[in-house]
């Protein structure tokens, strides 16, 4: 799984956080230590722009592989930057033992 | 006031004493922990009146089906449109000898997919898709068989602005009429065009009433949303609109909420959005949403003001209308083109199951894509933190240290949904005590 070559500097968070799925997305904003969804957060942010402009460049509905796997990068950007920005620590605050299945996603 | 808050505010004065009927006493909570009253709600609410199971994009072609085994073993029933498009409903249970007929590897997990008919993994009856048995195995060795009369048992199945409705009762009202004109005219909506489906559901230790309640009144966010708002309660409490620039109307059994929300982010040119910060703000400027919708507001074809149906109060910076279908389904319509449906399905008194889907029109690229993830995650952190809130209230309303509780004119939805729920029950009782003597 590479990432578009511009972004090749992000290739060390793809085997943890380029995921397909929300649920998987999930399971490691859970499970990684606080530390590792920071680093994450800032690696990604600061690519981020960039990111959108190169992905809206592509058809949404026929990416390349490398492309979606960077669209995986930024939406776990996105389930992270709660954690990080919002909450100080991976979990909901109270949140106890509250969990969503998905039962439905898009494909991409 | 802030100037936000004076800006919204309208000094109309109080909802609930327009309702004389609801007075404005304590309310009774006995209806949400009682095992008696549990077992006369589920007969005088869930099995006798209509209640969604899906939208009809789940039946993309002839021959789609899908299952729901509704929670608390309410029923069983398997979902069908037909060669004809008709959409059918009716009970999964085999003619023969009661076996469940439609299932895939696990009897207990949902099945769905596209057939021409069904067949029952026992003995290989086989049904069409309206459910009528077509074909029995070794016919001729039963007997005084009448064949046309076998099926899979109907449930009554009505489609509304693409929901799809079922009705346990055995004679109901005609689906339109029980929705009534509060809710007809939203069909005007254009719900067909979201097609791009986001489902969560979980399972929830607190009387499905109380989740309603929870999303009912908007007074709880500054203490249980604190964190998003501002982590400092006095500063969250100054940023939330004032009591009076929300809108409220009962139609019963149904009613609405109009909200406010924030206008959308000017547009900005890519590139603009500045230096990454550790900063949700600063998020929600880079992907252009938030929690009330993308800031990109796609065209779905209603006029610029939304639509003669939408935000019938007028409310100034309209976020949302919630539309409260009786007994257990909320539609929110936003004003930035998207809805989201939450659905309660009681399984004992003190559980229940709870559904969110969210629908957005299909992305025209990676930008609105990324805008819906962000909208997607922001309404799902924010429902965890009620799902535990709800909990938290159940198990104390358990102990019945207190049994009557205060309602504010910001609650009066609560006090509304509570009443029409016990008064559908009193009146089904009554009903019956009349036919018994």
């Amino acid at each position: 799984m590479a990432l578009p070559q511009e972004f090749s500097d992000l290739e060390p968070f793809v085997a943890n956080w380029a995921l397909p799925t929300r649920a998987q997305r999930y399971e490691a904003r859970l499970s990684k230590p606080f530390d590792e969804l920071v680093t994450f957060y800032d690696a990604v942010a600061s690519r981020a722009e960039e990111a959108i402009a190169y992905l809206n460049g592509l058809d949404i509905d026929d990416l390349p592989d490398d492309a979606t796997t960077l669209l995986h990068l930024l939406y776990s950007m996105i389930l992270v930057s709660y954690a990080v920005n919002v909450f100080k620590q991976n979990r909901i605050p109270d949140s106890g033992a509250a969990f969503f299945e998905m039962v439905a996603e898009p494909a991409v | 006031m802030t100037s936000i808050q004076q800006r919204l505010s309208t000094g109309r004065g109080k909802f609930t004493t327009d309702y004389p009927e609801l007075g404005t006493a304590p309310v009774n909570y006995e209806d949400s922990i009682s095992e008696e009253f549990f077992t006369a709600e589920r007969e005088a609410v869930f099995k006798r009146n209509w209640l969604c199971v899906g939208r009809i994009e789940r039946l993309p072609r002839k021959g789609s089906y899908f299952t729901r085994d509704l929670p608390g073993r309410l029923a069983s029933i398997v979902i069908a449109r037909d060669l004809d498009d008709t959409v059918h409903a009716f009970h999964n249970v085999c003619a023969h000898r009661g076996n469940k007929v439609v299932w895939q590897e696990h009897p207990a997990e949902e099945s769905s997919g596209s057939c021409r008919a069904f067949s029952c993994k026992y003995h290989g009856w086989r049904y069409g898709l309206d459910g009528k048995v077509n074909h029995i195995t070794n016919e001729g060795e039963f007997f005084n068989l009448d064949k046309n009369s076998l099926r899979m048992p109907p449930v009554h199945c009505e489609v509304w602005a693409g929901f799809i409705f079922i009705n346990l009762a055995d004679d109901p009202v005609p689906l339109r009429s029980f929705l009534g004109d509060g809710l007809l005219p939203i069909e005007g909506y254009p719900f067909e065009k979201m097609t791009q489906h986001y489902g969560f559901s979980t399972r929830i230790n607190g009387n499905w009433k109380l989740a309603v309640d929870s999303v009912c009144e908007w007074y709880h966010p500054p203490y249980v949303h604190g964190r998003f708002i501002d982590p400092d309660v006095a500063k969250a409490e100054m940023m939330v609109p004032p009591v009076d620039s929300y809108h409220y109307e009962l139609f019963r059994p149904h009613m609405l909420t109009s909200v406010p929300g924030p206008p959308p982010l000017r547009a900005r040119e890519p590139g603009t959005a500045g230096p990454a910060r550790q900063d949700q703000r600063w998020v929600y400027k880079l992907f252009r949403a938030g929690l009330f919708g993308p800031d990109d507001v796609p065209d779905i074809g209603l006029d610029n003001d939304g639509a003669d149906f939408l935000n019938r109060g007028n409310i100034a910076s309209w976020g949302n209308d919630q539309f409260w279908l009786f007994p257990n389904i909320s539609v929110q319509i936003w004003a930035r083109g998207y809805y989201i449906t939450y659905t309660y399905w009681p399984e004992t008194v003190d559980s229940h199951i709870y559904e969110i889907d969210l629908y957005f029109v299909p992305p025209a690229n990676a930008a609105d894509r990324l805008a819906q993830e962000l909208v997607v995650d922001s309404t799902i952190e924010f429902a965890m933190q009620d799902v535990n809130t709800i909990e938290a209230t159940h198990s104390a309303l358990k102990t019945r240290a207190q049994n009557t509780f205060h309602l504010s004119d910001q609650e009066l939805l609560i006090r509304q949904f509570h009443r029409v729920i016990r008064d559908t029950v009193s009146a089904h009782q009554s009903a019956n005590s009349t036919r018994e003597a």
